[in-house]
């Protein structure tokens, strides 16, 4: 009996495990099958357009070449939003769907900074490079340009990551902005202006502020004078959040000097184009001009600089260091006086403009960054460093004009942030512990790269501080020019840095 | 790939047979020697295989564009010349008559004159294969033409004259390439059977590893033409080609480069640097140097010394030299230990008498001609013009450092915007000025004699 109902309940123990394994076979393939159907659909393009709150990226991607385009193919969200099958497709699937349901449910769609989110920094970060290769695997189709193959040797050959991104940011979301890719000729030779022009400059016998005129245009700008004296440099080792080069504090004394009120607008800095841009076959090169001295300019640039934000008032942008100072040069022999790009010594004291904290203006840079995890989600009071500087927290990612901001104490706008500035210094991290004068200092004699100062509309508050150091990085901000040898006039990577001009004292009292 | 497997497959189960200790021992007494195949190396033909009928078009009629067509004829079966293209008619009449001779006539409707031939050469859709054999000048844009009207090609070497010209040359290469289109360049050398076999034996380790080079390309004058009444500049100087720079890139490209080609290759790779010293002493036209000594720098204290001159009377003769750790080799047939004994020696065949030759059956002019015939019709495909590109660019590295007097890198020179030659290429009149080089700077200086002939 006893056998007898083993037997029995061995039977019926055979016969379920028998159930459970057909049951699980067909649950597995029940479940991979759904599966598959799960992730086919949520790849789908009405999948992602269904939660994604984006109509006008939804628009841009039907107007860009991977919609619209003479082969009928369409490229889907997937096909660039996630890398190839097998190459880590499901794993940022999940990380990726994961993150857009977070958002999707906690998070205010919107205040999503679109726009943002589609500069190539972000951009990087969310198209996959292997995508494009997967089916962009001739780079060098019969078609392809001169100037698409120098590229692609670049591409093939560098040593320094390129990203397809660097040069074809808008094929998967078209910007009409950006749409122009081609060699500008016709970049600001129309003028607009209908009102006389300017005959000769502003005359200066006192040292006072004045605004300058620049002779056969309409352009005029500020230029405020600012008293000599002594100041600490750099920032204490207790200021929160600084870095190593800003120290040690050193004593700096300056003589007086004319610092203009704003970064070069496009309008000051079409002048210059206009009255010497230059038509060179070979763009790498000076070319000196030996009748008399006439200043040989810029040379047309590729695309727009002006990135479609719009000229006027706004920071002139993307044109080299080398550019910067020639401008300078020009605006002098125009004028009469003795402009330059400041010394970085006189860029901090005319930020600071006789303060010593971290910003000329109340705030802690600890409090106010935005860099960390719990910054992220208690923003901070940005109510008085957004009514004093143009930094990515209020800046719509692009350059605002100066009157979005208020002055510092000297009469300065956009001192901090909008576009980094020029100096005249080489950068060197240690030049504050070598610097032994103190007065009027030049920084190193040489160097690789010069300083920048002040920060831009991308930068984080912690690098808007008067204090905070940065430096030109030639090779990177070149790194999709197309020519060889590549511009000196104009960068192609770098979007927010511009320049400031300072007047000396000796030009007007002739010593 | 089957057949790799399958020698895999039995090499392993022999292995296993012969068990752990004895597959050591084997391995240690006969390494695989490396083959060909593995090398890429290309195939030595007898002649090209039987194929679709192939038509060519030559452009550039000159006496090296006539022969490398007659090369291109002779290398195998139903094989034909239907189209000619040159700046000149009478160069296009010279080389028709020649074909006439061999009783092989192309047609005059097929014969094209002017700086576009080539593009109404190349419009003919029944051209199968261009050849382009014109002054080096014109090849990059010659060479695009050819990919865009999908043409496979035969190119003469060097393969442009500036760095502009070669990165062209990559690109279309490059495009050539994704759509299948062969191309052989005139780098005979790499065709030659006793230069693949001393390639094998130094890849082996005949001579341990490289640690030095040498490359020569010694001769007297090369021609010139005198300029004659009723010559405009442009037409002067096209017909005068081997004495401009713009033109043939100096004769460290024109014939060196060869030279240069068998260090890049048997060194597998281009060196990184040049500094090199040149001069015109006797040369008699133009505005090219008559001698050139260029270091190549590549890397880990290994260097190839080149040199070339133009110049009757003095120590001459062409080769290369590579030194290794354990010997040295003339890259062409003989391999020395370092005690100058004979360690190898390329076998030549015996002729029908059955006496020893002493050159290769098929000439090397030929081989590469079946070469690309062969790839053309059974599909292994071959294409030779970036490497040659390299090469190409590797004298014009050393060119300029000759020039300049400067150190040239291999960055420098591959991004260089050196575009040489008038903006403009038509006839007549030539406002460029076509000053000989010379490196460096002057010295300030009024230093000068007193009176005529005064020791200074």
């Amino acid at each position: 009996m006893a056998l007898n109902l083993y037997r029995g309940k061995s039977h019926a123990g055979r016969r379920t495990k028998i159930w459970f394994l057909v049951l699980g076979i067909l649950l597995t393939i029940g479940l991979f099958w759904s599966g598959r159907k799960v992730i086919k659909y949520t790849s789908t393009n009405n999948y992602c357009v269904s939660c994604h709150i984006h109509p006008m990226a939804d628009q841009s991607w039907k107007l860009s070449t991977h919609y619209n385009n003479s082969s009928g193919v369409i490229v889907n969200c997937v096909d660039c939003h996630l890398p190839p099958e097998g190459e880590g497709y499901l794993f940022a699937k999940a990380k990726t769907g994961l993150k857009d349901l977070y958002g999707f449910y906690f998070k205010d769609s919107s205040k999503f900074d679109w726009e943002k989110k589609g500069l190539l920094e972000n951009a990087k970060k969310i198209v996959y490079e292997n995508s494009c290769l997967e089916c962009h695997s001739n780079l060098f189709p019969v078609t392809l340009s001169v100037n698409g193959g120098n590229a692609h040797l670049l591409y093939t050959t560098s040593k320094d990551p390129i990203s397809c991104l660097n040069c074809h940011l808008n094929v998967g979301h078209y910007d009409p902005a950006a749409a122009a890719h081609a060699h500008d000729s016709s970049f600001g030779v129309t003028v607009t202006s209908t009102e006389p022009p300017f005959e000769s400059p502003a005359k200066v016998d006192r040292f006072e502020d004045f605004t300058e005129m620049i002779p056969g245009t309409r352009v005029s700008f500020r230029m405020i004078a600012l008293p000599g004296g002594e100041f600490n440099m750099g920032s204490p080792d207790d200021e929160p959040l600084r870095d190593a080069d800003e120290g040690p504090v050193r004593k700096v004394k300056l003589s007086k000097f004319w610092m203009a009120e704003t970064e070069v607008t496009w309008d000051e800095y079409m002048a210059f184009f206009r009255a010497t841009s230059s038509q060179g076959r070979t763009e790498g090169t000076v070319v000196s001009n030996k009748k008399t001295d006439a200043i040989s300019g810029a040379t047309p640039p590729w695309g727009a600089p002006d990135q479609g934000w719009g000229r006027g008032d706004r920071p002139a942008i993307t044109m080299s260091w080398h550019a910067a100072n020639v401008y300078c040069q020009w605006l002098s022999q125009v004028t009469g006086k003795k402009f330059r790009l400041p010394t970085e010594a006189e860029w901090e004291y005319a930020c600071r403009a006789g303060t010593e904290t971290p910003y000329f203006f109340e705030g802690n840079p600890k409090k106010l960054t935005s860099d960390g995890f719990f910054r992220k989600i208690f923003g901070p009071d940005t109510t008085l460093i957004s009514s004093m500087v143009i930094y990515n927290v209020n800046s719509p990612s692009k350059t605002e004009e100066p009157s979005a901001v208020k002055a510092n104490p000297f009469g300065l706008r956009n001192m901090a942030g909008n576009v980094a500035e020029f100096c005249s210094d080489y950068y060197s991290p240690d030049f504050y512990k070598a610097d032994s004068t103190g007065i009027n200092p030049r920084g190193p004699s040489k160097g690789p790269e010069h300083v920048i100062r002040g920060g831009s509309f991308k930068s984080d508050a912690k690098d808007v501080r008067s204090a905070a150091r940065d430096f030109t990085k030639t090779k990177a901000w070149l790194v999709t020019d197309p020519q060889m040898p590549k511009s000196i006039w104009w960068y192609s990577d770098c979007i927010d840095v511009g320049f400031r001009v300072v007047c000396e004292i000796d030009s007007i009292t002739g010593r | 790939m089957k057949d790799i497997d399958r020698r895999k497959f039995i090499s392993r189960a022999a292995m296993a047979g012969i068990g752990i200790a004895g597959a050591g021992a084997l391995l240690a007494s006969c390494k695989k020697k490396i083959d060909a195949s593995e090398l890429k190396l290309p195939p030595v033909l007898r002649g090209a295989p039987k194929g679709k009928k192939l038509r060519a078009g030559l452009i550039g009629t000159g006496d090296r564009g006539t022969g490398a067509a007659i090369n291109f004829i002779s290398s195998g079966p139903d094989l034909e010349i239907i189209a000619l293209a040159d700046v000149f008619q009478d160069k296009i009449d010279a080389c028709r008559t020649r074909f006439a001779s061999f009783n092989l006539p192309i047609p005059e409707e097929n014969c094209f004159t002017g700086f576009d031939g080539y593009k109404k050469l190349m419009a003919i859709p029944e051209v199968d294969v261009v050849l382009l054999a014109t002054p080096p000048q014109f090849r990059p844009e010659h060479f695009l033409e050819a990919v865009v009207t999908k043409k496979h090609v035969f190119m003469e070497k060097p393969s442009a004259v500036d760095p502009v010209g070669i990165r062209s040359i990559i690109t279309s290469a490059k495009k050539a390439e994704a759509i299948g289109l062969n191309v052989v360049t005139g780098t005979q050398r790499r065709h030659q059977e006793d230069y693949l076999a001393t390639y094998t034996e130094v890849m082996n380790g005949a001579i341990g590893r490289i640690t030095s080079a040498k490359a020569f390309w010694n001769q007297n004058h090369v021609w010139y033409r005198e300029r004659e009444p009723g010559w405009n500049d442009m037409e002067y100087m096209i017909r005068n080609w081997n004495n401009f720079c713009w033109l043939c890139g100096d004769h460290i490209l024109d014939t060196h480069v060869h030279n240069i080609d068998v260090i890049n290759w048997f060194m597998g790779k281009h060196p990184d640097k040049a500094i090199g010293y040149g001069g015109r002493a006797r040369r008699v036209t133009g505005d090219q140097y008559d001698f050139f000594s260029v270091d190549f720098d590549y890397g880990n204290g290994i260097s190839s010394h080149s040199m070339c001159r133009q110049i009757d009377s003095c120590a001459n003769g062409t080769g290369e030299i590579i030194m290794g750790t354990e010997g040295y080799t003339n890259c062409q047939n003989t391999i020395w230990d370092l005690e100058g004994n004979i360690k190898w020696k390329f076998e030549y065949p015996k002729d029908e008498n059955g006496n020893q030759m002493e050159t290769i059956l098929i000439p090397p002019y030929v081989q590469e001609h079946m070469h690309l015939v062969y790839a053309i019709r059974t599909g292994n495909y071959v294409n030779e013009a970036e490497r040659t590109a390299e090469s190409t660019l590797t004298a014009i590295m050393g060119r300029t450092a000759a020039y300049t007097g400067r150190a040239v890198t291999w960055d420098e020179i591959f991004k260089s915007d050196m575009d040489l030659g008038p903006s403009k290429i038509e006839m007549g009149p030539v406002d460029v000025i076509f000053d000989v080089p010379v490196p460096g700077t002057p010295v300030e200086s009024n230093v000068k004699p007193l009176f005529k002939g005064q020791i200074i």
